[in-house]
């Protein structure tokens, strides 16, 4: 019989059951003896390399943390299709195509948004900074007065109805191989609104040891209210085809192309200006850096939008669109790109698993 | 029913088996992140980001969700061990403050200094080994290594065994340095 492999023999270690020939070839072969000798010092080695105390973990307290940070960015009202694995790739076209959404839905959660934007600014962000400030509860309190309700719609007449009137964009020349099968999504104005709270965000600091940073004293009950939408969109792709028989984790195809359109969102505030509640939030323990210095580095505050970009994806571009400056993401490999701008108070977003250049010539020729 | 009722109780079934699946896999998934960060506290924080990941994009019921929940975990905590050097000092903090506080100040230094070590020769390896020797330590079976790398399970032998001859030789070789 051959002598053993180093994965039998790996195995053999982990696995006193191995099968009956390899042990009894095990037995009576000396270079398989000394092989396994070696194997098994390196694998008990890297074992107690590893070894770490245990993590203990309340379970219920991080479920409360998970679940709030889900629900501080409002759900889709949609699922977007299940990803294997496997398809890398395909998960950063979806970036693309939540860039997109997050112009729509995420923009609530950043509360740098001024009156009346006129150009967008790519701000990259992790998922741990889209977390610190859905940590914003711990500062004050956060409550929708209208509530994000996106709806799948199966018209674009019942998208105008749900948006109060917004008609979806209409794409002139859609590229070949786009499925031309559109669901679309619309979503009524909603309103947030943040009250800070001095002892709250005394209590938060003193958790993490440190004392409150400096700030004015109208702060306290300060409110801050943010209107995003309403908003309309069309996703191009076979999403429901998977609908009926099957299983239910059955795969949806991914959507090949969004194209949105949102009224930009507004900030107001009372008791103090919305830049000093914006400091004040910024300077709070549990912002990251990072975050805090790409958002202070966007040019003009009172006109820029902030767009969160997750940290991988965000090489970005200035182009312009429509007579417009909009930036545009991703690349021309056809793997995920898109482009968003704001035009007349209104943020455009185009995005899918398109050629960039594709991408900016829907832009052009939205209608 | 109509289209809005009917997304609202998929939405609400959706919940609870997203809270099951958080429920069964939350201390598997830290464990793993800890395993390579040896810091519990990092380790909740990639596994909390790593379960709003998955909320976000797929479905709690679907058949991969521990895999996809293992191996996004390892990754995750893994791509945080490269990219941040300076952890090691609050590491070191951490572990005199919560695990070996029965060793001795020389022994600590020594456990420490191995830790270290450690996960230095771990951020050098390539992201598969890496993540095969991280999974496997964490508890996980060779059928679940294998699932959550989209490999066979008979691969798992060979490529734990190539991990760990990379691993040593790594470690071997920071200690020289």
């Amino acid at each position: 019989m051959a002598h053993l492999t180093e994965g039998t023999l790996r195995r053999m270690v982990d696995d006193p059951d191995s099968l009956r020939e390899d042990v009894a070839h095990l037995e009576g072969c000396a270079d398989c003896q000394t092989l396994f000798k070696s194997i098994s010092d390196d694998a008990r080695s890297v074992a107690s390399m590893l070894a770490v105390p245990e993590a203990r973990v309340d379970v219920t307290r991080a479920y409360e943390r998970v679940r709030s940070a889900s629900a501080a960015g409002p759900r889709l009202g949609f699922r977007l299709p299940a990803l294997m694995p496997r398809s890398r790739p395909m998960i950063l076209a979806l970036a693309a195509t939540f860039v997109a959404i997050a112009v729509l839905a995420v923009v609530a959660q950043d509360f740098k948004t001024n009156l009346q934007p006129t150009t967008v600014t790519p701000v990259p962000v992790t998922v741990a900074d889209m977390q610190a400030l859905s940590q914003l509860s711990n500062y004050g309190t956060v409550t929708w007065t209208k509530q994000p309700n996106l709806q799948v719609v199966s018209s674009a007449a019942d998208a105008a109805s749900v948006a109060g009137g917004m008609q979806p964009p209409v794409v002139t020349n859609l590229p070949k191989g786009v499925s031309t099968n559109i669901t679309y999504a619309a979503m009524p104005q909603a309103v947030a609104v943040f009250t800070f709270s001095s002892d709250k965000a005394a209590a938060a600091a003193a958790q993490q040891g440190k004392t409150l940073p400096k700030m004015p004293a109208s702060m306290d009950g300060a409110q801050l209210t943010v209107t995003v939408g309403p908003a309309v969109g069309e996703i191009f792709g076979d999403l429901q085809k998977s609908s009926g028989t099957g299983s239910g984790t059955s795969q949806l195809s991914l959507p090949q192309l969004i194209v949105g359109k949102s009224a930009a969102p507004t900030a107001t505030s009372t008791q103090v200006t919305v830049q000093q509640m914006e400091d004040v939030i910024l300077a709070q323990p549990g912002i990251s850096p990072e975050l805090k210095a790409a958002i202070k580095a966007i040019g003009n505050p009172g006109t820029a939008l902030p767009i969160p970009i997750p940290v991988p994806y965000a090489t970005s571009t200035t182009v312009t669109v429509q007579g417009v400056q909009g930036v545009a993401l991703g690349d021309n490999t056809g793997v995920g790109s898109g482009v968003i701008w704001v035009k007349n108070g209104v943020v455009y977003a185009v995005a899918g698993s398109i050629k960039q250049s594709d991408a900016i010539d829907i832009a052009n020729n939205l209608k | 029913m109509n289209l809005g009722a009917r997304r609202m109780s998929n939405a609400k079934a959706d919940d609870e088996a997203f809270e099951a699946l958080f429920r069964t896999e939350y201390a598997r998934v830290v464990g793993i992140a800890n395993r390579v960060l040896a810091d519990s506290h990092e380790a909740e924080d990639v596994a909390q980001e790593v379960f709003i990941d998955f909320h976000r994009l797929h479905s709690a019921s679907a058949d991969y969700a521990p895999a996809w929940l293992h191996r996004a975990a390892a990754h995750a905590s893994l791509n945080k061990l490269r990219g941040a050097r300076r952890r090691y000092r609050r590491e070191v903090a951490q572990a005199t403050e919560e695990g070996d506080r029965t060793l001795d100040p020389q022994k600590q230094v020594e456990v420490d200094e191995e830790r270290r070590r450690v996960r230095e020769g771990l951020a050098r390896l390539a992201p598969r080994p890496a993540a095969v020797l991280v999974l496997r330590a964490s508890g996980l079976s060779y059928a679940e290594v294998a699932g959550a790398l989209g490999v066979g399970i008979g691969q798992i032998g060979t490529m734990l065994r190539r991990a760990e001859a990379a691993l040593r030789k790594e470690v071997t070789r920071g200690t020289s340095d």
